[in-house]
């Protein structure tokens, strides 16, 4: 058992099968909980995109492992259970996922600000690209205040979330 | 020498993610040109994602229940006090509305109005919120079997929040009178001036084409005119928040976000409410959903 342990930790490429799944799963369980009725005030507006948080995570340090098929999934089935518009989600997912992917290297072994900065960016781009696509889809310049506060919040939150996550992939999948 | 089979994999694993960002900015042109296109796989996945919807929720339900009762216990002297000197009043109230009853009854009866169409309601639990910054809307665990029909009334405590935009066999959606897209042709109580009470994504919705017979004051009641016959006229909704000129505002009786439990309830007009607008593709293919199903039940 332990000799098990030892090679999946000194290969992370070869892994268990049920544990290549963790990166889908937490995309599943970020993107479900995003629609949780939680009765706080402003909830709808600041939910946090723990998908975003999720999907730069995985980006980073295990793309292999969150295929664009199964972000694009993801992504339209957020879109039909929330009442959105079909495809902005994905489209959402799928250039994020791009736009880490190009540099993903300089954010393997750096140190956490490091990342956690190149996070704070990723979420302001991508908000900003929800409100200008909100406000392009309903023709109007809707107000960009809810999109500043609801990045704000994500990137105040990612710090748990990349604990989580981290543990969670040495956990199953071995160190990055 | 590099296999041409792993070449053309390579290929086409890094074609799928442009083709997969194409085919969403396709989906997103064709569900505004035509929003009932996917109105039906809307109403499906809701509907199978619905048990999950409903165990997620309840771990919040029960939080807050416990946030609740702790801060009732801590409250209780002060509650009591309130409650005693509330229910004096109400007593007093309840005489009066006794009274005003049997007047109401009694002339009712000298002009020969014909009586209110009889309403029923369905109490269901929230499952699921819309989880944006530009969408306000929330799911129910009640649908079509449940006697739930497309236009029909949500209501929390004495206040209108919303009415139901989709339906499925047992979950439906709920348009909250805070979102972009809802339009509830209102009155102001005291006065009759009508108004269309339009949401604007935020939690006061604001007040259009209001009649400029008398100036608004703060607190006034705005309750729904009936007019559109998708709400019966009379129903509350909420009081003036703000009455600056070109944006008076409404607060709800309810924050719409933050409600557990909705009643929703049939006036018997549900049927009032026109179909969704379908893209000039010609009417056969833009034929009922089963939205449309429902609501002509």
């Amino acid at each position: 058992m332990a000799l098990r342990t030892e090679n999946a930790a000194a290969n992370p490429q070869i892994g268990h099968r049920p544990a290549r799944l963790l990166p889908l799963l937490t995309m599943l369980v970020a993107t479900v909980v995003s629609l949780a009725p939680v009765p706080l005030p402003g909830w709808p507006e600041l939910t946090p995109a723990f998908a975003l948080m999720a999907l730069y995570h995985w980006t980073i340090y295990r793309p292999d492992l969150l295929p664009p098929v199964a972000l694009f999934a993801i992504g339209v089935g957020f879109d039909l259970l929330s009442g959105g518009v079909p495809g902005v989600t994905p489209l959402l997912l799928l250039l994020s996922r791009a736009a880490v992917l190009s540099c993903r290297r300089r954010f393997v072994n750096r140190g956490f600000a490091f990342v956690w900065a190149g996070f704070a960016i990723l979420t302001g781009a991508a908000m900003f690209g929800l409100w200008g696509l909100d406000s392009l889809l309903a023709w109007r310049l809707s107000s960009p205040n809810a999109s500043v506060f609801r990045a704000a919040v994500t990137v105040a939150l990612f710090p748990i979330a990349s604990f989580v996550l981290g543990r969670s992939q040495h956990a199953f999948l071995g160190p990055a | 020498m590099i296999p041409l089979s792993m070449l053309r994999r390579s290929a086409a694993q890094r074609l799928i993610a442009p083709l997969l960002v194409v085919f969403s900015v396709t989906m997103i042109v064709l569900g505004k040109v035509d929003q009932t296109l996917f109105e039906q796989l809307r109403i499906s996945a809701t509907d199978y994602a619905a048990p999950l919807l409903d165990g997620l929720s309840r771990p919040f339900v029960a939080i807050t229940d416990v946030a609740e009762r702790a801060r009732a216990m801590i409250d209780t002297y002060h509650r009591n006090v309130s409650l005693t000197e509330e229910n004096t009043r109400l007593l007093h109230w309840r005489q009066a509305a006794l009274a005003l009853a049997e007047e109401n009854k009694a002339l009712r009866d000298l002009l020969k109005l014909a009586p209110e169409s009889a309403r029923s309601f369905v109490s269901a639990r929230v499952i699921a919120s819309s989880g944006g910054a530009y969408l306000r809307n929330l799911l129910v665990d009640a649908g079509s079997e449940n006697g739930i029909a497309r236009g029909q009334a949500a209501v929390v405590g004495e206040g209108l929040i919303g009415r139901v935009s989709e339906v499925g066999t047992r979950a439906a959606r709920i348009l909250l009178i805070t979102d972009l897209n809802s339009r509830v042709p209102v009155v102001v109580e005291r006065s009759g001036q009508r108004a269309i009470l339009a949401g604007d994504n935020s939690e006061k919705p604001a007040l259009w084409f209001i009649e400029p017979a008398a100036p608004l004051r703060i607190g006034d009641r705005i309750v729904t005119s009936g007019e559109g016959g998708i709400f019966p006229p009379g129903l509350p909704v909420g009081i003036v928040f703000a009455v600056e000129p070109g944006q008076p505002r409404v607060e709800p009786y309810r924050r719409p976000s933050q409600v557990e439990y909705v009643r929703i309830v049939d006036y018997g007009l549900a049927q009032g409410l026109p179909m969704p607008v379908a893209a000039p593709r010609g009417a056969p293919h833009a034929a009922p959903t089963g939205i449309g199903r429902t609501s002509h039940r």
